[in-house]
C-alpha cells in the first residue's frame, strides 16, 4: 500500500513476539527529478564568461551557485522506522538519503499513549502520530519527517496501543505474583 | 466530523481587530483543504469585517460550492472606512448564493450597500439563551433603582452619551435623605409660618419623587472608559457608578439581576442582543431607537440618540417600573425568541442555497462585472487568478489525494448523555 510517493513496510516481528518494525519510504523520484529540473538553470548561469557584480548577483539571485547549493544542503529523507520493543521500548529512526540516521529510544515506562493527531498549517492539515510522553510538555512525533497518510498510521498507532496493552497487563501480573 | 461540530484554528496571526493579514490567495490552500477532507456541501460566512470570511467565501465560489453570509453589522455611506468596506462587500456578495440579516433595518442596509436583489437576502433575528438569562430568585427592593449599561466602551456603542446622561439622571436623583429628616423650624409670625408650610407642600411631590436613590452599575471596556472615569470623578459619583470593568460573558447575568433597568446607548445597531438578555433577566429596558433595535420587541423605552431625550426616557423608565413583572418579560422571551427556530430558518435558508443551479465561470464573471466601471474589471480579473490558482493546486495536490476525515459518532450511555472524550489522556 501507498501514496504515489510513499510505501509502507511492516517487517513483522523478529524473533517472533518481541520486536514490531514498522518502515514508510519516501521515493526519491520527486527530489530526483526536482534536480535535474533546476540542473540546466544552473549551467546556462555558470556559462556565462563575463564577470561583473551585477550578473554575480543576479547569478546568485535566480539560479547558478544557488540552485547548487541547495542541491547540495538539500538532504531528504528516505524512510523512517518505529521499533516496537513491548518490554524496552520504542526506537523511532529517521534515514537521510546521504545515509546519515538518526535514532531516538524512548523507554517503555515513559510512554503515557500514543495519539493521532490532525495538525494545521497555514497551508494545509494532515494526521500525525505522536507519542505523550511522561515529563515532556510537547507530543514526540513518531514520524518527525514524513506525513504518512492516516492508512499507514493507523496500523502503527495499533500496534504502539497493542504494546502499551501488554506492557500494562505485564505489570498487572507482576503485581498481583508480587502481592 | 465530530458530533456534527469541529473547529479549525487555522494559524493565521491577526494583525488588525483580530481580523488575519488580508492576502487574497493566500488562505487558498489551507481552505481548500479543509473543504475537501471534511466534504463540506455548503459554506457560510459571517461579518463584514473578516478578511478570512471574505477570503473564503471567494475561494469557495472559485470551487464551485454554495456559500451563504451573514452581516450582523450596520455600515454608514459617507465615510472613507464605509465606502472602502462596502466595495469589498460588493465584491464578495456579487457572487454569494443567499444572504442572511439579523433585522429588516440591516436587509435594507445590507441591500442597498452591496447592489444584492433583496429576493436573495433572508431575514433571521438572533436569539436569547433565555435558560442561561433568568430572572433573580428574590426580586430586588425599590428603594434603589439600580441602572445596568453593559457594553464596549466605544464610540459606535455610545459611550460618549452616557457620559452626558449618568450625570444628569443622578442630579435629577440625587441621594436625598429627606425621608429621614426631621425639620424642626421656629416661626416669628403666624403668617410666615404659612407660607412655609405651603412651600413644603409644594415640595414634597418633588421630594416624594426625587427620594428614590439611583445607581449605575457600568460593565465592560474600550477606549472610552476613561471618559466615564473622568465623568465620575468631576461630579463625585464614586459611590453612585460602579466601574467593573470587561465582564466575561459567563458572569453577565450575574451583573443584570442586580439591576432594575438596562440602558443602551448604542449609535448604531443591528439588532441588539445585549437588550434581549437583558429582558430576559427581567430587566425593563431603554435604549436609544436606532438601526434594528425597534425590531426587538414592543416594552423597550425608547428615545432618540441624545442626551436629554435619554434622561427623559429613563424617567419614564422609573415611572412605569413598578408595573413590571420581570418572570412575565423572561417568559415572553422565551416565546419570541429561541436558538432552535433560527436554526430551523437558517436550514431553510441552506436548502434554499443548495437547490440553486451551478454557474460556470463566465457567467460568474459577469456579476462582478457590474460592481463597477473600474472596480467592476478588477474584481473579474481576481476572480480569474484565483481560478488558475486553483487549477494549479489541483495539479500540485489533486483532490483525491487529500484524505477525508471519518465521521465520529460520539458515543453515548445509557442515560443518553454524550461522553465528550474519545482520546482519553492517561494520568497518574
Amino acid at each position: 500500500m501507498g501514496k504515489i510517493s510513499m510505501a509502507y513496510i511492516h517487517e513483522g516481528e523478529w524473533p517472533p513476539g518481541t520486536v514490531d518494525i514498522h518502515i514508510v519510504k519516501k521515493s526519491l523520484r520527486k527530489a530526483v527529478s526536482v534536480a535535474i529540473l533546476l540542473l540546466p538553470f544552473a549551467c546556462i548561469f555558470l556559462s556565462f564568461r563575463e564577470i561583473s557584480a551585477t550578473l554575480i548577483l543576479w547569478r546568485l539571485l535566480l539560479s547558478g551557485h544557488f540552485v547548487i547549493l541547495l542541491l547540495l544542503l538539500w538532504n531528504p529523507v528516505h524512510k523512517e522506522s518505529v521499533v516496537i520493543m513491548p518490554a524496552f521500548g520504542v526506537q523511532l529512526e529517521t534515514y537521510y538519503a546521504s545515509g546519515r540516521i538518526i535514532r531516538r529510544f524512548i523507554p517503555a515506562g515513559e510512554i503515557l499513549k500514543p495519539v493521532l493527531l490532525e495538525c494545521v498549517t497555514p497551508v494545509t492539515c494532515y494526521w500525525s502520530l505522536s507519542l505523550l510522553v511522561r515529563g515532556k510538555e510537547e507530543l514526540v512525533l513518531v514520524f518527525k519527517e514524513l506525513r504518512p497518510p492516516m492508512k499507514m498510521l493507523l496500523p502503527v498507532w495499533k500496534a504502539l496501543c497493542a504494546s502499551m496493552e501488554n506492557k500494562e497487563s505485564a505489570v498487572t501480573s507482576g503485581e498481583v505474583e508480587g502481592g | 466530523m465530530t458530533g456534527g461540530l469541529k473547529v479549525y484554528y487555522v494559524p493565521w496571526r491577526p494583525f488588525l481587530m483580530q481580523n488575519t493579514f488580508p492576502t487574497f490567495y493566500g488562505t487558498f490552500p489551507i481552505i481548500r483543504t479543509i473543504l475537501l477532507r471534511e466534504k463540506i456541501s455548503l459554506v457560510h460566512g459571517h461579518q463584514a469585517f473578516s478578511t478570512l470570511c471574505h477570503e473564503t467565501l471567494m475561494h469557495s465560489r472559485t470551487m464551485g460550492y454554495k456559500v451563504v453570509f451573514t452581516d450582523h453589522s450596520l455600515y454608514g455611506f459617507a465615510d472613507a472606512g464605509s465606502i472602502h468596506m462596502n466595495k469589498v462587500l460588493q465584491f464578495t456578495l456579487a457572487d454569494v448564493t443567499r444572504a442572511i440579516c439579523v433585522s429588516h433595518t440591516s436587509k435594507e442596509n445590507t441591500v442597498l450597500r452591496s447592489g444584492l436583489p433583496p429576493e436573495k437576502v433572508f431575514v433571521i433575528p438572533n436569539a436569547v439563551d433565555t435558560a442561561m438569562f433568568k430572572p433573580a430568585q428574590v426580586r430586588l427592593g425599590r428603594d434603589e433603582i439600580v441602572i445596568v449599561v453593559i457594553s464596549r466602551l466605544v464610540y459606535r456603542k455610545g459611550a460618549d452619551l452616557l457620559v452626558e446622561v449618568i450625570p444628569e439622571v443622578c442630579r435629577l436623583y440625587p441621594n436625598l435623605e429627606m425621608r429621614n429628616c426631621q425639620f424642626s423650624c421656629f416661626f416669628t409670625s403666624y403668617q410666615q409660618g404659612y407660607e412655609m408650610v405651603r412651600f413644603f407642600c409644594y415640595l414634597c411631590p418633588l421630594v416624594r419623587y426625587s427620594a428614590m436613590r439611583v445607581r449605575f452599575i457600568v460593565g465592560g471596556d474600550g477606549p472610552k472608559r476613561v471618559r466615564l472615569e473622568e465623568m465620575r470623578e468631576k461630579h463625585s459619583l464614586q459611590d453612585r457608578v460602579e466601574m467593573l470593568g470587561a465582564v466575561p460573558h459567563a458572569s453577565v447575568r450575574s451583573v443584570l439581576i442586580s439591576g432594575h433597568i438596562f440602558l443602551n446607548s448604542s449609535l448604531t445597531e443591528a439588532f441588539c442582543i445585549a437588550i434581549l438578555e437583558a429582558a430576559s433577566c427581567g430587566l425593563l429596558t431603554v435604549s436609544t431607537r436606532v438601526g434594528g433595535v425597534p425590531e426587538a420587541y414592543d416594552m423597550i423605552v425608547l428615545a432618540e440618540p441624545d442626551p436629554c431625550d435619554m434622561v427623559h426616557a429613563i424617567r419614564k423608565a422609573i415611572s412605569i417600573l413598578p408595573n413590571i413583572d420581570p418572570q412575565v418579560m423572561h417568559d415572553r422571551m422565551k416565546n419570541l425568541y429561541n436558538w432552535n427556530d433560527v436554526a430551523k430558518r437558517t436550514e431553510i435558508v441552506y436548502n434554499r442555497a443548495l437547490k440553486c443551479s451551478d454557474q460556470s465561470l463566465l457567467e460568474r464573471l459577469s456579476r462582478y462585472l457590474s460592481c463597477g466601471a473600474w472596480a467592476g474589471k478588477l474584481f473579474c480579473l481576481v476572480m480569474i487568478i484565483d481560478f488558475l490558482i486553483w487549477r494549479l493546486l489541483e495539479l500540485l495536490q489533486p483532490a483525491k489525494d487529500i484524505e477525508e476525515v471519518p465521521d465520529v459518532a460520539l458515543p453515548c450511555n445509557q442515560r443518553g448523555e454524550r461522553i465528550e472524550e474519545i482520546f482519553h489522556w492517561k494520568t497518574e
